[in-house]
């Protein structure tokens, strides 16, 4: 794991508490639902997919606001405290190492969104002791999803697929950090990665104790989340949802959302998906969990998308996450491929696009982007 | 008619918050006053100030007549506060140079000071206050002897001891006795005279 | 100490106006009074109850008002004296059958006492009941003390069977709750059997049916009848004058305004140069009675309540005499000299009297006045709330977590009962409850709001209702909310008695007003049989009460949730703890991150303290209920409960 380091995550970091939350995230439609700020206190919780207030609370510093990842933050202080100068590219954060791999157990590929790196990784980690609890996300009633911790390996096989809601899974691991489990691992999004660093990048109080339990943060790959509360009526105009088991994002020429019932696949137009986007993820601009010790996400091959399915492309960021990947080689519990020439580029083409997006968002550096595009 | 009163009408505010049994002391002192021979009216405020709010009975005794439920402004003659904040409230509005005042100590928070927003006086400045203020204060723990007598309740008849002690009305522990006999199960009479006591001996 | 069946004729007690009331009533021979519970009325049935015995003096605590009028009602057909009492409020729930009873003619004495509560001491409103008897057209009676609240409530028996019809008593809450002396009469002995007469023809009064056809001439009946009554109004003792016989100004008032006035005078020591003439029958004025006495003054001061009531009959009697007795100059509402809002007392009638007469009223030496005022920054103001153990407080913290949770502005409709403290002080019911009115109208107005989904709302919309605000007058807007499918989320919070007004029956429970067992009316069933889902619920199961409200609120239609947990001050819990409740010092995260003071500055229950010294919460023993719900929403787990000792 790396380094800690003593000195804040930046000066440029706002401070607040409950009321500047409301105000600057919760009021403006930037909340990711990750749960950063829930189960800290009794004011703030989570409801379907939502980050609610309870109560209103008047503490004029507090640690919802420091923790929320859209809450103002140096993002380059924060990179210093974990990621080594010499890794880092403008498009991706830190890049350690580059891999296409999956899991070596076919059962487990099965049960996974693409090629169960993620799972594997995990279960590995929980079965070598690196972690005694893992904060993973599993289907719940109605396609709302359920943060939940595993401490069985055998589990972690259980809990592969990827849930298209937002899971509070920050949320989660503040609630077990106070409990039992000694080291945590956790599978997050950017969004929740962003949190678990500015967590970790605080000076070790009483205001983040526990933190120091984190021991392993493997990202997922966004391009963007979906709204509960759009997207169930949507779904069940079109199905049964309690038949649905899973859901997929084919390349982008694909232009759908696959929706896997137990029988059929069912195929929507992103058009019609696009409305269902949770607002906060228009203003998101990392795509690649830049704040992860490695993150994955689906590959693609020449053979196409039906054998790229099969796979992940990893981003390795720190030497944890290496020495992860390192043993999982070592252990046959992933299998490695060589990664296609230009899929690095591609990656980093399509991650600048969401940077991109948020800045348009923010109505911030447009001229920066005309001089890019005009070069 | 035994004893007399210094002033026509003689007016006394029974204040306290909602719980004290200020209604129980209000009906309790005029009763014994009653049986004396005087006219005895109460002014009672209840209903929603039951609810934590403050609650005030205004007593006006009369050899003669009738008085108004409500006692002109700046024209108590005795004012019993079963508690300290009470007292300063009743006696900003019915306060003079002669009102003679009896002070029962154990505070109760209102909501405002419960949740921090805002102050409760030391007990000091309410003594200070109190004292620049009345021809006669005296000041009791009434809450707590209760307790000691096993129901914190029985405070509002150690304050009417107290206003026994005090010699400013023709009342006794005798007359005392026979109202409560009256109205009371024969049970509780008995802590109820002990109550009278402790309060009549706390000032006298 | 109060007024019971031991005390004997001739007796001097101390009795509350509204005991008085219930004496004059006993004193009369009333065999059947009925009513609705409400501040300041409450006591007089309360007191009657406690003399009822069967075949002598039926008691009930009716549904609503309207009811308890019919009720009474129908003994005066049967030939008995019957009392019906309220709050006014209640007037107007009952208007529409008083005035129908009115136009039918009454048989055995009935006497309606109204209760009116200027300066809404204990109401959300100021409404007269004073209005009705000029509008219903029936005599109406003022008591000015206990003695006359007494006399009066007696003679008005009498005078209804005089005139056939309904008499109004009217006191008002400076009379009712407050005491004086009053001497005990005699009670009659009890006779007299129960018997309607219906077989004569319509236009015989003793023995036709009852009923207000035909209209004109019965109404023509029941003017005249009123006219009797008008004259002897003329030579009745509840009027009388004293002072000079040629004052300098004339008071005319009537009610506690009399022992105001009289106070006022003494106060300014003008008892030499003013008169007041005391009406105790204010509708009609005896109009004879007020030219004499308006013939001796110059000036005329009316002294009353509220509105100008008194003052425009006395201006129109004036008026009309004007060629014998001169033109008057008038102080009153309409000129400013007293406030036509809000309750009087001594020092505002001394003020329009000083003014009037050139006389400052007295006052302390200036300089402790100075003092006084300076008093005033030192007093933290007694914010109301809910009881320590209430389990209403309880019930508005389920509905805040819920509603906040569901985020889509969801909002309670208020209503009268001691959850009105939820609307009325916004951080009792956690800024939830956002309209307040009528008995049963919370359930209205969301039935209302209910059906303009298709106009846009998205809100989730609630309502509470109390359980005896639900038989009262809920019922048929829940009904009317089910047959209109509002989508609306009703509950109600059934704490097992009218502990607003102190606890009286209702048909929730299995005993009557008369202490006998009665057959219960469940609320859930009424509810379930109007098609209305219901969950019953406990309002200090918090987790479960929230998440049974947030799946109600996705629901369409009408969903019902009960929450039942009796009062915190009902005779079976008070003074008994469930739980010994303490704070675990060690483990209060007080007003660090992490909690902030959620017990004491959020669910700000009086049995919590913050001690602001040691910065932690405290329970203070003596406030707590011993309930234990805080202990619950500690984030901390730091208020511990434990088993008390059950004694
Ligand atoms: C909302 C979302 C959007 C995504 N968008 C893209 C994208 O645009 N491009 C791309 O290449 N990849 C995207 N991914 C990642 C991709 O879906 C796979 O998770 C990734 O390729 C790893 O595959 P795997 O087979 O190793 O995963 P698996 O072995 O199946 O493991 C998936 C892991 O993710 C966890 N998980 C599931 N849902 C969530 C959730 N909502 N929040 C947090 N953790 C969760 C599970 O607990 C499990 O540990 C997205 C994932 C999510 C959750
Ligand atoms: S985290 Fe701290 S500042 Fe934020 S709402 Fe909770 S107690 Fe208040
Ligand atoms: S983004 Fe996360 S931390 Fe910020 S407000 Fe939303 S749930 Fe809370
Ligand atoms: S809620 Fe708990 S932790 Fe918070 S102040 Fe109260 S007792 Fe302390």
């Amino acid at each position: 794991m790396q380094e800690r380091v003593a000195e804040p995550a930046g000066q440029r970091n706002g401070q607040g508490g409950q009321k500047e939350l409301e105000e600057q995230v919760l009021r403006t439609g930037l909340c990711t639902g990750c749960g950063a700020c829930v189960n800290l206190c009794p004011y703030q919780a989570i409801y379907q997919d939502r980050t609610v207030l309870l109560h209103p609370c008047d503490l004029a510093q507090g640690r919802c606001y420091d923790f929320c990842p859209r809450t103002p933050t140096d993002r380059d202080a924060l990179r210093r405290n974990f990621q080594e100068a010499a890794d880092c590219t403008p498009e991706l954060g830190a890049v350690k190492g580059f891999f296409i791999t999956r899991a070596a157990d076919g059962n487990l590929r099965c049960r996974a969104q693409h090629g169960g790196s993620v799972t594997a990784l995990m279960a590995l980690a929980l079965r070598e002791g690196l972690i005694d609890a893992a904060v993973l996300v599993e289907e719940g009633e109605g396609l709302l999803p359920r943060s939940v911790t595993v401490t069985d390996p055998n589990e972690a096989g259980e809990r592969g697929r990827s849930r298209l809601v937002v899971s509070p899974t920050v949320a989660e691991f503040n609630r077990i950090v106070r409990g039992d489990a000694a080291k945590i691992g956790v599978v997050a999004t950017p969004c929740q990665a962003i949190a678990f660093a500015k967590m970790r990048a605080l000076p070790l109080s009483e205001s983040n104790a526990g933190i120091e339990k984190l021991r392993l943060v493997v990202g997922l790959f966004c391009g963007w989340a979906l709204s509960w509360r759009k997207l169930a009526p949507l779904l069940k105009k079109k199905t049964d949802i309690a038949r649905v088991i899973g859901m997929d994002i084919p390349p982008s020429r694909y232009h759908t959302l696959e929706v896997y019932t137990s029988g059929e696949t069912i195929r929507v137009s992103l058009d019609e998906i696009d409305p269902c986007v949770r607002e906060a993820c228009r203003s998101c601009d990392d795509m690649t969990a830049e704040f992860s010790d490695l993150s994955v996400g689906s590959a693609r091959l020449p053979e196409g998308w039906e054998t790229a399915r099969g796979w992940n492309q990893v981003i390795v960021r720190t030497k944890q996450g290496m020495d992860l990947l390192e043993l999982a080689r070592r252990r046959g519990v992933l299998e490695f491929r060589e990664a296609p020439p230009g899929n690095l580029e591609k990656l980093k083409a399509a991650s600048l696009g969401k940077k991109r997006a948020a800045e348009r968002f923010f109505g911030r550096d447009v001229a920066d982007e005309e001089t890019t595009q005009a070069g | 008619m035994n004893g007399h009163l210094v002033k026509d009408p003689y007016n006394i505010v029974i204040t306290g918050v909602g719980g004290q049994g200020n209604v129980m002391a209000s009906r309790v002192l005029s009763n014994m006053l009653v049986r004396k021979g005087f006219k005895v009216t109460i002014g009672e405020t209840f209903g929603m100030s039951q609810r934590g709010g403050s609650v005030m009975s205004h007593i006006r005794v009369s050899p003669t007549a009738v008085w108004s439920p409500q006692i002109p402004k700046g024209t108590a003659d005795l004012i019993v506060a079963l508690e300290p904040i009470e007292a300063i409230r009743v006696l900003a509005d019915y306060g003079n140079p002669t009102v003679k005042i009896l002070v029962n100590l154990r505070a109760i928070y209102p909501v405002g000071v419960i949740t921090g927003e805002d102050e409760y006086p030391s007990t000091t400045v309410i003594r200070e206050t109190v004292m620049a203020l009345a021809a006669q204060a005296r000041f009791l723990d009434a809450t707590d002897e209760a307790i000691r007598l096993g129901n914190p309740i029985l405070g509002n008849i150690v304050m009417i001891g107290a206003v026994a002690g005090m010699k400013v009305l023709p009342i006794d522990r005798e007359l005392f006795e026979a109202v409560i006999r009256d109205g009371m199960p024969a049970a509780r009479v008995e802590a109820n005279l002990r109550a009278f006591a402790i309060g009549e001996a706390n000032v006298a | 100490m109060s007024l019971d069946r031991e005390q004997k004729e001739g007796a001097e007690l101390l009795l509350m106006g509204n005991e008085a009331i219930a004496r004059g009533a006993l004193e009369a021979g009333v065999r059947v009074a009925a009513g609705y519970p409400g501040t300041p009325s409450s006591e007089i049935i309360e007191t009657l109850s406690r003399f009822s015995e069967a075949g002598k003096l039926y008691v009930e605590w009716s549904t609503n008002e309207k009811v308890a009028m019919e009720v009474a009602a129908a003994a005066s057909f049967a030939g008995l004296r019957s009392l019906c009492v309220m709050k006014q409020n209640g007037v107007n729930v009952a208007s529409d059958f008083l005035l129908h009873l009115t136009g039918s003619g009454t048989r055995g004495g009935m006497v309606l006492v109204t209760c009116d509560d200027p300066g809404a001491l204990s109401s959300v409103n100021e409404g007269e009941s004073r209005h009705f008897a000029r509008l219903m057209e029936i005599p109406l009676l003022e008591p000015s003390d206990f003695r006359e609240a007494k006399e009066m409530t007696r003679w008005a028996f009498t005078l209804s069977e005089a005139i056939r019809n309904v008499v109004m008593v009217r006191s008002v809450t400076r009379m009712s709750h407050a005491s004086g002396n009053v001497v005990l009469g005699a009670l009659p002995e009890i006779a007299g059997k129960a018997a309607f007469c219906c077989d004569g023809p319509v236009s015989d009064p003793d023995c036709g049916p009852v009923i207000s056809t035909p209209v004109v001439a019965k109404h023509r009946l029941q003017q005249e009848k009123l006219r009797g009554a008008t004259t002897l109004f003329e030579e009745s003792p509840f009027n009388a004058y004293e002072g000079p016989e040629d004052p300098e100004l004339l008071i005319i008032t009537s009610s506690v305004c009399t022992l105001y006035s009289r106070e006022a005078l003494s106060l300014l020591r003008a008892e030499g140069r003013t008169g007041i003439l005391k009406l105790g029958t204010t509708w009609p004025v005896p109009p004879a009675l007020l030219k004499k006495r308006l013939a001796s003054a110059k000036k005329v001061l009316i002294v009353e309540e509220v509105l100008p009531f008194l003052e425009d009959q006395v201006k129109i009697l004036a008026a009309e005499q004007a060629h014998e007795i001169g033109i008057k100059e008038f102080y009153g509402k309409n000129d400013g000299t007293l406030p036509m809002v809000g309750e009087l007392n001594p020092d505002l009638v001394a003020a329009a009297v000083g003014r009037i007469l050139g006389i400052d009223p007295p006052s302390v030496p200036a300089e402790y006045r100075e003092k006084l005022t300076a008093l005033t920054a030192l007093v933290p103001k007694r914010e109301q709330t809910f009881c320590p153990g209430c389990p209403h407080r309880a019930s508005f913290w389920g509905i805040r977590e819920a509603l906040q949770r569901d985020h889509r502005g969801g909002f309670v409709c208020g209503d009268i009962g001691c959850y009105a403290m939820a609307s009325l002080f916004p951080a009792a019911g956690f800024h939830t409850a956002k309209t307040l009115h009528s008995m049963g109208s919370g359930t209205g107005i969301a039935s209302g709001f209910g059906k303009l989904g298709p106009f846009g709302m998205e809100q989730p919309v609630l309502a509470v209702c109390g359980d005896s605000t639900f038989y009262h007058a809920a019922i048929p807007a829940l009904i009317n909310a089910v047959h209109h499918r509002a989508d609306i989320t009703f509950i109600a919070l059934d704490n097992s008695g009218t502990a607003m007004t102190g606890f009286q029956s209702h048909p929730g429970l299995e005993v009557n007003a008369m202490g006998e067992a009665a057959p219960m009316v469940d609320i859930a069933a009424l509810c379930r049989a109007i098609g209305a889902p219901v969950v019953v619920g406990d309002p200090f199961a918090l987790t479960e009460t929230r998440e049974t409200l947030n799946r109600l609120l996705e629901e369409p239609g009408v969903k019902v949730l009960i929450l039942k947990q009796s009062c915190a001050l009902s005779p079976g819990k008070k003074g008994k703890k469930t739980f010994l409740v303490r704070v675990d010092e060690t483990l209060c995260r007080g007003d660090a991150c992490g909690c902030n003071r959620l017990c004491t500055r959020i669910f700000r229950c009086p049995g919590l303290l913050w001690n602001r010294d040691r910065k932690k919460a405290e329970i203070d023993e003596v406030i707590c209920a011993g309930c234990g719900f805080c202990a619950g929403i500690c984030p901390a787990g730091a208020i511990r409960n434990e088993e008390a000792a059950k004694s």
